[in-house]
């Protein structure tokens, strides 16, 4: 035939096969790349400067390994041994790996299906897409989490995780997987992919702490599995700091709820609050305090850079930073509240602030302390409702008392 | 007059069109599988699950989880597809006199094989890269049977007059170079790999946009090109342009409500509705629209190659216009020689 062996087409053909094999790859954008989890460079070079003696890369590839040794791969993910587990790990070893299914029609592979074009492999919220979004992905490493229900400085306990997943974060390009719980098939991986995003937060903030004990130039022997005992522990401990909110049914009559209305919206303007220099008096988000989150904050104003200039924050980019970007204050009358739009939702941000962000928690008055009361928050919590464009109830009805 | 230069069986045309229209709904299942991740729900090939593709339980599929139903059926249909190509290659060798057109539907035959074994190795190695490849070449494999389809039909054996309008064939070929570039741009973005970086994945996006812009120029071009007064008598043109008028037009706005399904709008503050708006992952309306704009970009490569068929082909032939005649009329079935009549009529 003419395509023996010794046909001068045959060698041609075989000549160029380097060639088709550039020409894929170039068609493919790049050749088939292991997946690995990325060093955390960004947070080194907040930490320390860059020099011949100490290179950032060295020392972020150095807690990289001394992590990857305990909570092993992206394919291959392991607990470390000698401490309390605070993860499922048959559930992380669901979601974890390559997309697909086994010979048992068993799913894996739940975060690289769902979650890695934005949070990325490590979950460092750097995926491909995560440039183009606005508010950027959050990035699991520093434990810090917004919409729980514990207070700030505390982890989210595993229902917060899967509510998230489940409810989405509305104007933001979190997605509500809750699609996932109506199919029999699915049910479970929410609560797979919440206990997975647990095991990158955990690796996460053990590679940090490693990060600043290598730079502070610690002995780092037995280090790693002390401070994944105690990260893990701050994990375990989280539904021991749930706060649940008050049932906050409208059971009042109208005359009721527009008296509450009013003094919350005394409330609202209050120094003591301040709740306008962020939201603005209308509460249209137009304060005049704007403010950068704690994850962008982290290694510009705590390294000694203005995130405003950008001949300044540029200098992190080679590490992987994002252009920083003004975390600003929600605009209430549009009724688009990401931790949830019911006045329970609502109560929860006023009382436990949202951690990460300017939004602080709300001052309680406690014995002599100045701060607002119980009922003073409730009556916040009925203004902020009413300032919502949105009116599922009978304060529709009372349109007009709101932001004016 | 027009020129008839060559007749066939239409048999052939109908095998061609009928081919091509089933690989339009294989590159929908081809999408949905993108779509949901599903490339690797059935983790063997070229069986699924240890069974001969065809002996798979049928209740396993279509009561099965909802991955495995889309892989699955693409993997049928792509069968199906694979066996009327077939079909069309014998009727082609028996009944067609072009040979180049019979060794085209031949080569129809090997890329339809060729995608199936693409897909299947894409499957044995779990490799994206090749999934990625999969996605850039079965839209040119469908354009290659609406090729065939177009080479086949009545038009292509009528032929058209030689003075054509001036410039078109270029502008078709460069909306047919821009429309498959952009489907790699596109293919790239579906098959984004977790370890991109996202200055690249951003550059991409941002062609992707561009590419865009230039294609709805190109396209408004196209259609003001026929349109003019001087191209009235040119009616042949209208079809193809108004088409792709009509797809580059759905298309933008796919473009956009796929980003929306992705990754809600970056303007959240517009209107109350935006903000309060939740994407939804794996929602069945954001699949169809993220698939619709995939399958969409094939079509508007057929579109493309529709239009550069009909301006070359008009410049092939060597007759000029009203001056042509029915040549061996023997040889011409009897609906191509009145449809000809009439057509030199008008």
């Amino acid at each position: 035939m003419f395509l023996n062996k010794n046909s001068c087409l045959y060698s041609r053909l075989r000549n160029l096969f380097p060639c088709w094999f550039l020409g894929f790859a170039f068609l493919s954008g790049c050749a088939p790349q292991d997946i690995t989890f990325r060093a955390n460079e960004l947070h080194a070079a907040s930490l320390s400067q860059d020099s011949a003696e100490h290179p950032i890369s060295e020392s972020a590839q150095s807690a990289q390994e001394l992590v990857i040794e305990l909570f092993g791969t992206p394919d291959s993910p392991k607990w470390p041994e000698g401490i309390a587990v605070a993860v499922d790990m048959e559930k992380v070893g669901r979601a974890a790996g390559p997309v697909g299914r086994n010979v048992s029609k068993i799913e894996r592979g739940l975060y690289r299906k769902h979650c890695v074009q934005c949070h990325g492999t490590s979950g460092d919220g750097m995926g491909p897409a995560s440039a183009l979004l606005a508010p950027y992905p959050r990035d699991f490493r520093r434990g810090s989490f917004k919409f729980k229900s514990t207070p700030i400085g505390k982890k989210p306990t595993h229902s917060d995780l899967v509510r998230t997943l489940e409810k989405g974060l509305p104007g933001t390009s979190m997605p509500a997987f809750g699609t996932l719980n109506r199919s029999k098939e699915f049910a479970g991986d929410l609560d797979a992919l919440a206990h997975y995003v647990r095991f990158l937060a955990i690796r996460g903030e053990v590679e940090r702490r490693l990060i600043l004990a290598i730079v502070n130039g610690e002995d780092t022997n037995s280090l790693p599995l002390q401070l994944a005992s105690k990260v893990a522990d701050s994990w375990t401990l989280a539904d021991s700091h749930s706060v649940s909110a008050p049932t906050l049914v409208a059971t009042k009559t109208l005359e009721d709820r527009l008296a509450s209305m009013e003094s919350g919206k005394t409330v609202f303007l209050s120094e003591l609050t301040a709740c306008s220099k962020c939201h603005g008096k209308a509460g249209d988000g137009q304060g005049t305090s704007q403010d950068f989150d704690d994850w962008t904050k982290d290694w510009t104003i705590r390294a000694g850079i203005d995130p405003t200039k950008k001949v300044e924050w540029k200098t992190m980019k080679k590490y992987g930073a994002l252009k920083p970007v003004i975390d600003s204050s929600r605009n209430l009358t549009l009724g688009a509240f990401k931790g949830g739009a019911t006045r329970e939702d609502i109560y929860l941000r006023i009382v436990l602030g949202i951690e990460g962000s300017p939004m602080p928690a709300i001052a309680r008055k406690e014995n002599d302390n100045p701060g607002i009361t119980e009922d003073g928050i409730r009556d916040l919590v009925e203004y902020v409702y009413s300032l919502s464009s949105v009116k599922p109830d009978v304060l529709s009805d009372a349109k007009g008392v709101g932001a004016n | 007059m027009w020129e008839v230069t060559d007749v066939s069986s239409p048999w052939v045309h109908r095998w061609a069109m009928m081919v091509t229209l089933l690989t339009f709904p294989l590159i929908w299942l081809g999408g949905l599988v993108t779509t949901h991740d599903a490339g690797m729900a059935v983790p063997d090939w070229p069986g699924t699950f240890g069974y001969n593709l065809f002996l798979y339980p049928m209740s396993a599929w279509i009561y099965g989880p909802f991955d495995l139903f889309v892989e699955h059926g693409h993997r049928l249909l792509a069968s199906v597809v694979g066996l009327f190509a077939i079909g069309l290659c014998v009727v082609a060798y028996r009944t067609e006199r072009r040979r180049w057109l019979v060794g085209t539907c031949f080569l129809f035959l090997a890329s339809i094989i060729a995608q199936g074994v693409l897909g299947g190795v894409r499957v044995l190695f779990d490799a994206r890269t090749l999934a990625m490849i999969h996605g850039c070449s079965g839209p040119l494999v469908f354009a290659l049977g609406g090729f065939i389809a177009m080479a086949t039909s009545k038009r292509w054996h009528l032929g058209f007059c030689k003075a054509g309008v001036k410039g078109l064939g270029r502008l078709a070929v460069l909306l047919l170079l821009l429309s498959v570039s952009q489907l790699f741009v596109g293919a790239h973005l579906r098959h984004s790999l977790p370890t991109w970086l996202p200055s690249f994945f951003m550059s991409l996006v941002h062609t992707h946009l561009l590419l865009a812009a230039i294609i709805l120029f190109v396209v408004l071009g196209v259609t003001i090109l026929v349109r003019l007064p001087s191209n009235r008598e040119f009616r042949e043109f209208r079809s193809p342009s108004n088409a792709l008028l009509a797809i580059a037009s759905v298309q933008i706005l796919l473009g956009f409500a796929t980003w929306i399904a992705n990754y809600a709008t970056p303007w959240v503050e517009l209107t109350p509705w935006l903000a309060r708006y939740t994407v939804q992952g794996k929602g069945f309306w954001e699949s169809m629209i993220v698939t619709g704009h995939q399958a969409t970009g094939s079509l508007m490569i057929v579109c493309s190659l529709w239009l550069v068929c009909r301006a070359y082909r008009q410049s092939s032939i060597a007759e000029p216009r009203k001056q042509t005649t029915i040549e061996s009329k023997n040889s011409v079935p009897k609906d191509y020689q009145a449809e000809a009549v009439n057509i030199g009529v008008e």
